[in-house]
């Protein structure tokens, strides 16, 4: 059981920042990910940790162990690479003894430990097949065992799921967090899908550009993103821009100039500026009658309805803006007609509305 | 971006003005000489820098295949006319070219400024260069190290520093002349360069007659040792690329009834037969030779070709499949859509392929052309063949069969010219198609090319003129055959079946007198290619997975140069190197009695034929991913077992056809054989002996060295064979 910390860790390429002052602590058996879209640097994190990539600034602590340049084979990561790396002119079996045998362990104890690596995976009796003679899922099985058998401190997933279909990609997940689960190991996994993030962590760090903009459990980045780009890449949000009124009992007041409403919702962060933003998540939004006196009450008008099977999506016109909200699928909405509903103030966030980029 | 003011056209203009009114001055009025015509071309000059900076679009030279290329030949033409001291016409090429070079030049350093700034600009972030050090170094693992270390020492002792020797001595002048005193004497000695004909001189061709016939000679103009190459090799260039785009489009676009024999019979000039083809193309052209019989009984008198005009009729026959290939190559990759979405906008015809099919192929194109200039340039079988010394690579190679052991400085100097020649034309174009190598992009087809039926015109085209082009063309290396067995007679022309026999392709293998050269020439071949393969792998790992500035670029450049470097210059760079670096040891070439061929042909070899061999590794490591590596780094394994363990298992069929192709061509090489191995003729490889049949004049021996050029076609065909059909692979022929 390995605890990986990040401190502070700075790499640039040429002229571009890839990861920028990243610290991170990840605990021992958790699986944590790195969620973010291409070119955030989520990967170049993960290399890091791998030893491919030395930061130009900062350090890596496998517990307490200084290991920032340690060279990659001397660290005792394994890796489950994006295009699973296998070996095509080696069969499955040699594929995943391999890491044993340049450990020089005895021959009956590399099989014994191959033996138990494709139980694991659900692979027995495909030991002499070549790599390429394996779908994808098997493929990616096969790597799974092959990082798995070296009883590695840390295990680590670069976007393992994106070259399998939708299905088995659901399917390949359970079994991935099973799997960690099983053996307790301290995994980093890498992901731009964010319900892949979602399901699977025990914690998520969101990446952008090269920086750690907010991590925690998923519910808790979910609900109280501390960040506008956050909460625009998790779930899908609207975004109202407006004018911070007065604070109570946790709560706020926002007016918004664009639907000629004022809104009460939770300031997930200290607001110190009268600009903010609101954060409106599109399943917060509850029917309600029109006289009935709710918080955040509002009327509007449906432009589109879109019918998802597990819900029904509306676009509602209010003022000069219009806003997204789902409704349950019995809901049979009739285009231009008026809809009420009310936003939760628990479920509302407002955050400060500086530009989501600009962190700091 | 601003609005562009002048364009193309302007310079045309300024060039068309300032051409016109150098002819007056000097045909008309006869001013304009010395110091009055440097300002003529600063008034050239000039006038391109007001356009450029009143706003001139550069862009478009950049952009423009046709242009952009015009300016490249346009610089070595300038260099040359300059050089040689041209008049007249010439003289006013170049001052026309002059104002589109200099906008281009313009164009290029503001351009190379404007991105330096701008990079600069956005480099905010300043990472000290300890630290720059300290991240590169840890990303090279011991081997890695020793890799770069080896590589690099290697191709600096036995490349770059043989080559510094020659390019010194070419420097080394007569007491009280100044240092360039070779490069004068060269360009103003009439043997080098003639400013005036004599009267006799002056024709190309002459009608001799003989008997009750008359012989029409074509012969070429003498224009002096350094001018001669270079309008052969651009004569040749030029012919090559023509006819190997018109073959490589019929076969590649159209469908008729024997196209798999055609595609067959226009390989066969590639097998490479030193000497015995331009033998056999001098016999073809001869006199009495089978193309004089036709003419004779046509229209009444003989043809023969001879001198210049033979040397390159030999050379386009011998070069022209190189352009062919790689012509063929690029037409095929070609994305068929490209043409289908002309063909929608209504193109069609001349109109489509000059628009469309050609642009997207000419990279390819002219990858290849720039081979057969180089090739030209150095080959040594057609003039030594036809006798003719009066081009550079004869000179160079006879001032080592002069007696004294000592080539002269102009000699060097003479090697210097064809270097430069070569490398600037190679860099050149090497960096012309990088710039531009969409056709590159997928090599052989992943779509299904475009294939037609020829209508009935075409098919008269193809049979009546393409047909007998391309056995014509595939002749040499069938009377190659034909002499090894003795079905054609060593001097004249005449089919004799009946005197048909194997016993002197027997004979190569028991007569001691020519198969010590065989078992030379297969001796070296196998420890050079071994070297060569050790290397290759070193430097395309190197080149591959380090990524340090300026270093790994270095090397790659390094590892492909000798591609564009004559064999001559190499053979002239030995020469220095070796008797200098290790006087009165075995190696120094100038001892003449104990000197060690073996040795230092081996290391020229290795050195010379190295790009065939690294290009086939390097495509290697390109294929395995480095994601492969890692997963091994990843799991605990060194660098070093990766390299054992996972990558090289991986390229084997890679290197195997490295070793084939270095192999037949080590096998065929002739420049270094025949001069650093004809300083110990009893260590000499077969390609010396074929020289020395060819270069005696004698009849003898004739069909002995033909046999040798029967088994060295063998060996191509099994080479070609395994690449292709055992190993799946493309014969990778010959590219940039």
């Amino acid at each position: 059981m390995t605890r990986v910390r990040l401190e502070n860790i700075t790499k640039v390429y040429g002229s571009v920042v890839a990861v920028d002052r990243v610290t991170l602590e990840i605990e021992s058996g958790e699986l944590f990910t790195l969620l973010g879209p291409s070119g955030c640097g989520k990967t170049t994190t993960l290399r890091i940790i791998a030893g491919f990539e030395v930061p130009e600034e900062g350090k890596i602590y496998f517990d307490d162990e200084d290991v920032t340049f340690l060279k990659p084979y001397k660290r005792n990561t394994a890796m489950v690479f994006q295009n699973y790396a296998l070996w095509p002119h080696m069969t499955v079996f040699d594929n995943i003894a391999y890491g044993l045998r340049i450990r020089k362990l005895p021959p009956e104890e590399i099989r014994r430990r191959v033996k138990w690596a494709l139980e694991l995976v659900k692979l027995e009796g495909l030991e002499n097949r070549y790599p390429l003679q394996l779908s994808g899922g098997q493929q990616q099985r096969v790597a799974l065992a092959r990082a798995l058998v070296v009883e590695p401190r840390v295990l680590l997933l670069d976007e393992p799921l994106s070259n399998l279909d939708a299905k088995l990609r659901i399917e390949m997940r359970e079994e991935i967090k099973k799997l960690q689960r099983k053996l307790g190991i301290t995994t980093v996994y890498v992901t731009h899908d964010q319900l892949e993030a979602m399901s699977i962590s025990d914690r998520i760090a969101v990446m952008n550009k090269g920086k750690v903009l907010q991590y925690g459990p998923p519910r808790q980045v979910y609900f109280r993103p501390t960040n506008l780009f956050v909460a625009d890449f998790l779930g899908r949000s609207n975004i109202l821009y407006g004018k911070a009124g007065k604070q109570h009992d946790g709560y706020i007041d926002v007016y918004l100039p664009d639907l000629d409403a004022t809104l009460t919702g939770v300031p997930v962060k200290e607001i110190t500026s009268r600009d903010v933003a609101v954060v409106i998540r599109p399943e917060i939004a509850r029917l309600v009658e029109k006289h009935e006196a709710v918080e955040n009450k509002l009327v509007g008008r449906i432009d589109l309805a879109m019918f998802l099977g597990d819900k029904v999506e509306l676009r509602v016109g209010i003022g000069k803006s219009s806003l997204i909200i789902y409704m349950s699928n019995l809901y049979e909405p009739t285009l231009g007609s008026e809809i009420t509903f009310y936003l939760p103030k628990d479920s509302l966030i407002v955050l400060p509305a500086e530009k989501p980029l600009n962190k700091e | 971006m601003q609005e562009r003011l002048f364009g193309v056209k302007d310079t045309f203009i300024a060039g068309a003005i300032v051409a016109f009114f150098y002819l007056l001055f000097t045909q008309e009025l006869g001013y304009l000489t010395g110091y009055a015509e440097i300002l003529w071309w600063l008034v050239a000059i000039l006038w391109a820098a007001v356009l450029f900076k009143k706003g001139f679009d550069y862009y478009r030279i950049m952009n423009s295949f046709g242009l952009s290329f015009l300016v490249i030949i346009g610089f070595i033409f300038v260099f040359f006319d300059l050089a040689l001291k041209f008049e007249g016409i010439p003289r006013a090429i170049a001052l026309f070219l002059i104002p589109l070079m200099t906008v281009a030049v313009l164009g290029y350093i503001h351009d190379k400024i404007t991105t330096a700034r701008e990079l600069r600009r956005r480099r905010k972030i300043k990472v000290p260069v300890n630290k720059r050090v300290k991240t590169t170094l840890y990303k090279l693992d011991p081997i890695m190290i020793v890799f770069i270390v080896v590589g690099f020492s290697i191709l600096i002792t036995f490349l770059l520093v043989p080559v510094f020797m020659m390019l010194f001595n070419s420097f080394v002048v007569p007491p009280g002349e100044p240092f360039y005193y070779n490069f004068v004497y060269i360009f103003n000695n009439p043997p080098y360069v003639k400013h005036m004909l004599l009267p006799g001189e002056a024709s190309w061709y002459a009608v001799i007659p003989s008997g009750n016939t008359s012989i029409i000679i074509f012969k070429g103009i003498n224009y002096g040792i350094v001018v001669n190459s270079l309008i052969n090799s651009t004569i040749v260039t030029t012919v090559a690329t023509f006819l190997g785009i018109l073959v490589a489009f019929v076969l590649a676009r159209y469908d008729f009834p024997g196209k798999t024999f055609f595609r067959v019979l226009a390989m066969v000039p590639l097998f490479i037969t030193p000497f015995v083809n331009a033998y056999v193309v001098r016999i073809l052209f001869g006199p009495q030779g089978p193309i004089s019989m036709l003419t004779q009984a046509l229209f009444g008198y003989q043809i023969e070709i001879k001198d210049l005009a033979g040397i390159a009729m030999a050379q386009i026959m011998a070069f022209y499949p190189i352009v062919y290939l790689n012509a063929f190559s690029s037409f095929i990759s070609i994305d068929p859509s490209m043409e289908e979405q002309a063909e929608n906008l209504g193109s069609k015809g001349a109109k489509l392929f000059f628009t469309v099919t050609l642009p997207l192929a000419l990279p390819g194109i002219i990858a290849g052309s720039i081979l057969v200039f180089i090739f030209s340039l150095e080959d040594l079988g057609a003039p030594i063949v036809f006798q003719y010394p009066w081009v550079m690579s004869y000179q160079i190679y006879s001032s080592f069969t002069s007696e004294t052991g000592i080539v002269s400085p102009q000699i060097a100097a003479l090697g210097f010219i064809m270097l430069f020649i070569a490398v600037l034309a190679f860099l050149a174009v090497r960096s012309f198609v990088s710039m531009r190598s969409y056709a590159m992009i997928s090599r052989g087809g992943r779509w299904k090319p475009r294939v037609r039926k020829l209508g009935w015109k075409g098919l008269l085209f193809v049979y009546l003129v393409m047909l007998p082009l391309i056995i014509f063309t595939a002749m040499p290396q069938i009377g190659v055959i034909l002499l090894a067995f003795n079905i054609i007679p060593p001097y004249g022309f005449k089919i004799q079946l009946d005197k048909a026999t194997a016993k002197y392709f027997i004979g190569i293998f028991t007569n001691p007198t020519y198969f010590q050269y065989i078992r030379n020439t297969l001796t070296y071949a196998a420890m050079a290619v071994v070297l060569a393969t050790i290397i290759s792998i070193i430097i395309a790992y190197s080149v591959s997975r380090t990524k340090i500035r300026v270093i790994t670029p270095i090397m790659d450049t390094l590892a492909t140069i000798p591609l564009a470097i004559p064999g001559l210059v190499i053979a002239l760079g030995y020469f220095y190197f070796f008797s200098t670096f290790f006087r009165g040891t075995p190696l120094d070439p100038t001892s003449v009695t104990t000197f060690q061929a073996w040795i230092v042909l081996v290391i020229a070899y290795t050195i010379r034929k190295l790009p065939f061999v690294v290009r086939s590794v390097y495509a290697g490591f390109q294929q395995v991913h480095e994601a492969l590596e890692e997963a091994s780094l990843n799991l605990g394994a060194s660098r070093t077992k990766t390299i054992f363990r996972i990558v090289l298992p991986m390229i084997t069929t890679y290197i195997i056809s490295g070793i084939i192709v270095g192999f037949i061509y080590i096998t065929t090489e002739v420049s270094t054989s025949i001069t650093i191995g004809g300083l110990n003729p009893a260590q000499a490889p077969m390609t010396f002996i074929m020289k020395n049949i060819y270069y005696g004049g004698t009849v003898y021996g004739v069909q002995y060295v033909a046999s040798m050029g029967v088994l060295l076609i063998l060996f191509q065909l099994i080479a070609v064979l395994i690449i292709t059909v055992v190993l799946k692979q493309r014969y990778a022929f010959i590219g940039v």
